[in-house]
């Protein structure tokens, strides 16, 4: 966040750096039911994102002292390959930046879990990061929700959204890499879908309230439009014209 | 094709007791995908919970002083209690049972324990198992039928297969089964494919 | 950590496995119904990755493995000023298998990674002579295998895609010492792609490509990493053991079906 020399210009002419109109998503494709493994999966590719996530439960609490006697515990792992940015390679492994990331996704999804439907438990949600081009934990948020309607496991509604933020004095949905770094703020933000109440928001920049609002209110219809993919993706899982194959 | 429904999604206006459902404020709502099949909300995929009367097929993996220990391909283990089984089972050696009780916390304990002969099991989706029986046993039958095989389905997602008769056909026609489970027709289908095949 | 419990269950049901497909292979049959050198369905995929200057995607059976290969720049290594270094590593996600944890990498991921390093250096197709950049500093290619799917065999799954990554691989330009990352020299010259075949034994029964179940089941493996016309590796892994002429059998196996694998890169 912040300005710098090299600052492109985010917003001309009515389009987006991109191209893209305001509330334009970037191209988004999602398919389920691509591991065999897992007990649910989904692959996403959202703009330069490509996102893997794998799901696994209910199965046994490890450690064994840990289980909770009348629900499930829901446990997530988010990582970033360490070939996932256009520059060096990374270090494998967690950091203090996909650590905070797994905690936000893990408690989006206790929200919504039925996970009192399997005590002394445990559900685990992997996603990994396969390359990465902002916007990531909302393309792992939206990756799980297939996973786990894959994997059967019970949900009260599924969870969906999108970042939206201000660039160059415009209110966007969904940010490219330029808007992510460069823009004025950024909001990833996730709903329930259809009570539309709000299980992960994390905001940085500068805003007014009233923007505030503006950006939730932009924020539902862009998840909405995510919705649909993950619906059809649900959908198409069970067409058995369409093989599932694991293409990237 | 019939309408799929999403988790979260309603599936009625009022309040209906169904598996892989739930009640909120007068109505209700699919908690996994499913279909709407003549008025009845069919669960897709659901993760498997094991519930007193299910028949299932285990595995004894630890003899102790209360019972067998039992692996049913769940996150619980099976107890089959000692003063209930007059047979001694083996390390490894296969049964098939009813489950007795499931507690709130998941202990399982099963009786009614008959022991299988070594055979070969496998592993399905426990959502799958209804269509791999069919009504009233039909599916199984026609399976056991046209390939000779001695075949227990148990609702934890185990299933155990005789060693005689033509095993490569059973594998392949419940994988059949397993991958077009939401399709009407299949019954005819998969006859003949046994047919066809066998 | 595995509670004795669940380490007893663990070795009940693998003896179950062994049994069962014992009495397969008695009546001449795996179980899958494939013969015993036969491999699976494989399937390619190169320039997967947009952030790396090589990719591949490699399936066999249901094993998904992906590789990366990506340029950096390293102090060379002490003895070696002029030459160029690369390393290879493997990582076993934990959405892969049930039974992959997350934490530091297991011993077989490591063994995996070597095996196929191996491969690599002895065929000796990449030329680390001609990644010197400056004094002190080297061109490093690191080679990540990222395994997202367990339906057995990774180490052929990886080698595979391993090859195939370096074949899609573009070298870098480099300007006043430093990488240009989107600019790129040429294709890496790749003399060569090596591979790995990897057999199973069980009883006296040698099977090539084994699937999960058969893995959990065998007594020992046995890798053996081809060039052309050449053997570059080997490793047995597993406990038992093996004959001479149960090795000599792989490795003329490994020689011919090493290159109808290499016909996929």
């Amino acid at each position: 966040m912040g300005g710098s020399a090299d600052k492109p210009v985010l917003f001309q002419d009515g389009k987006r750096l991109d191209g893209r109109a305001l509330d334009e998503l970037r191209p988004l494709k999602i398919v389920a039911g691509v591991l065999k493994e897992a007990d649910g999966s989904a692959y996403i590719e959202w703009g330069g994102n490509k996102v893997i996530c794998g799901v696994y439960g209910p199965r046994e609490c490890i450690p064994k002292h840990d289980a909770n006697p009348y629900r499930a515990l829901m446990k997530c792992r988010y990582t970033m390959s360490p070939f996932a940015s256009l520059e060096e390679h990374g270090r494998s492994g967690p950091n203090r930046r996909s650590t905070e990331i797994s905690k936000v996704i893990k408690e989006a999804f206790n929200s919504v879990v039925m996970t009192g439907e399997y005590p002394k438990t445990q559900i685990d949600i992997y996603v990994d990061v396969l390359q990465a081009e902002g916007g990531t934990r909302i393309a792992a948020v939206v990756a799980a929700t297939v996973a786990l309607a894959n994997a059967g496991l019970p949900m009260t509604d599924m969870i969906s959204g999108v970042a939206v933020g201000k660039a160059d004095g415009q209110l966007v949905v969904d940010l490219g890499k330029a808007e992510d770094n460069f823009g004025e703020s950024d909001m990833p933000i996730a709903f329930k879908h259809r009570s539309k109440e709000i299980v992960l928001m994390q905001m940085d920049g500068k805003l007014t309230a009233e923007e505030l609002g503006a950006n939730i209110d932009a924020a539902i219809g862009g998840a909405e439009k995510v919705y649909a993919l993950q619906a059809e993706a649900l959908r198409k899982s069970y067409d058995a014209s369409e093989k599932q194959e694991f293409r990237m | 094709m019939e309408k799929m429904i999403l988790p979260g999604e309603m599936v009625w206006e009022r309040e209906v007791s169904a598996s892989g459902t739930y009640l909120h404020e007068g109505k209700t709502y699919a908690t996994v995908m499913g279909m709407m099949r003549e008025e009845k909300f069919i669960p897709l995929e659901m993760a498997y919970k094991p519930k007193a009367g299910d028949n299932v097929v285990g595995i004894v993996v630890e003899e102790r002083r209360a019972g067998y220990s039992t692996d049913l391909n769940l996150p619980y283990s099976g107890m089959i209690p000692t003063r209930k089984v007059r047979i001694t089972l083996d390390l490894g050696g296969m049964v098939y049972g009813k489950i007795a009780w499931v507690d709130e916390v998941g202990n399982v304990d099963i009786g009614e324990v008959d022991r299988l002969p070594p055979g070969k099991i496998i592993t399905v989706p426990p959502s799958k198992v209804p269509r791999i029986i069919g009504k009233k046993s039909s599916m199984l039958n026609q399976i056991r039928e046209k390939s000779g095989c001695s075949i227990f389905v148990g609702n934890n997602g185990y299933i155990w297969i005789g060693t005689r008769g033509n095993v490569p056909l059973v594998l392949k026609t419940i994988r059949l089964i397993v991958d077009n489970a939401h399709t009407s027709g299949l019954t005819d289908v998969v006859a003949k494919y046994l047919e066809d095949n066998k | 950590m595995i509670l004795m419990g669940e380490e007893m269950r663990e070795m009940v049901l693998q003896e179950v496995q062994r049994e069962m497909l014992s009495n397969m292979l008695a009546q001449g049959k795996r179980m899958d119904e494939r013969e015993k050198y036969d491999y699976r369905k494989v399937n390619v995929q190169k320039g997967v990755l947009a952030t790396a200057e090589g990719s591949a995607l490699a399936q066999i059976g249901d094993s998904k493995v992906l590789c990366s290969i990506k340029f950096g720049e390293m102090t060379p290594f002490a003895d070696r000023p002029t030459e160029g270094v690369f390393m290879v590593m493997a990582e076993f996600l934990p959405l892969a298998s049930p039974v992959f944890e997350s934490g530091p990498p297991s011993p077989a991921s490591i063994e995996l990674a070597r095996v196929v390093d191996r491969g690599i250096r002895s065929a000796e197709v990449i030329d680390t002579k001609s990644m010197f950049i400056q004094e002190g500093k080297v061109l490093a290619i690191f080679i990540d295998l990222y395994v997202m799917d367990h339906g057995g065999n990774l180490t052929d799954t990886a080698a595979l895609a391993a090859a195939a990554a370096l074949s899609d691989t573009k070298v870098p330009k480099v300007v006043d010492g430093k990488i240009v990352r989107g600019d790129y020299v040429g294709p890496l010259n790749l003399p060569d792609k090596p591979l790995t075949c990897t057999f199973i034994k069980v009883g006296d029964h040698l099977l090539l490509d084994p699937l999960r179940e058969e893995e959990r089941a065998g007594e020992c493996q046995l890798t053996v990493g081809t060039v052309d016309g050449y053997v570059v590796c080997m490793q047995k892994s597993g406990l038992g053991s093996l004959k001479k002429s149960d090795v000599m059998e792989c490795v003329d196996v490994a020689l011919r079906k090493g290159n109808e694998l290499r016909d996929y890169v």
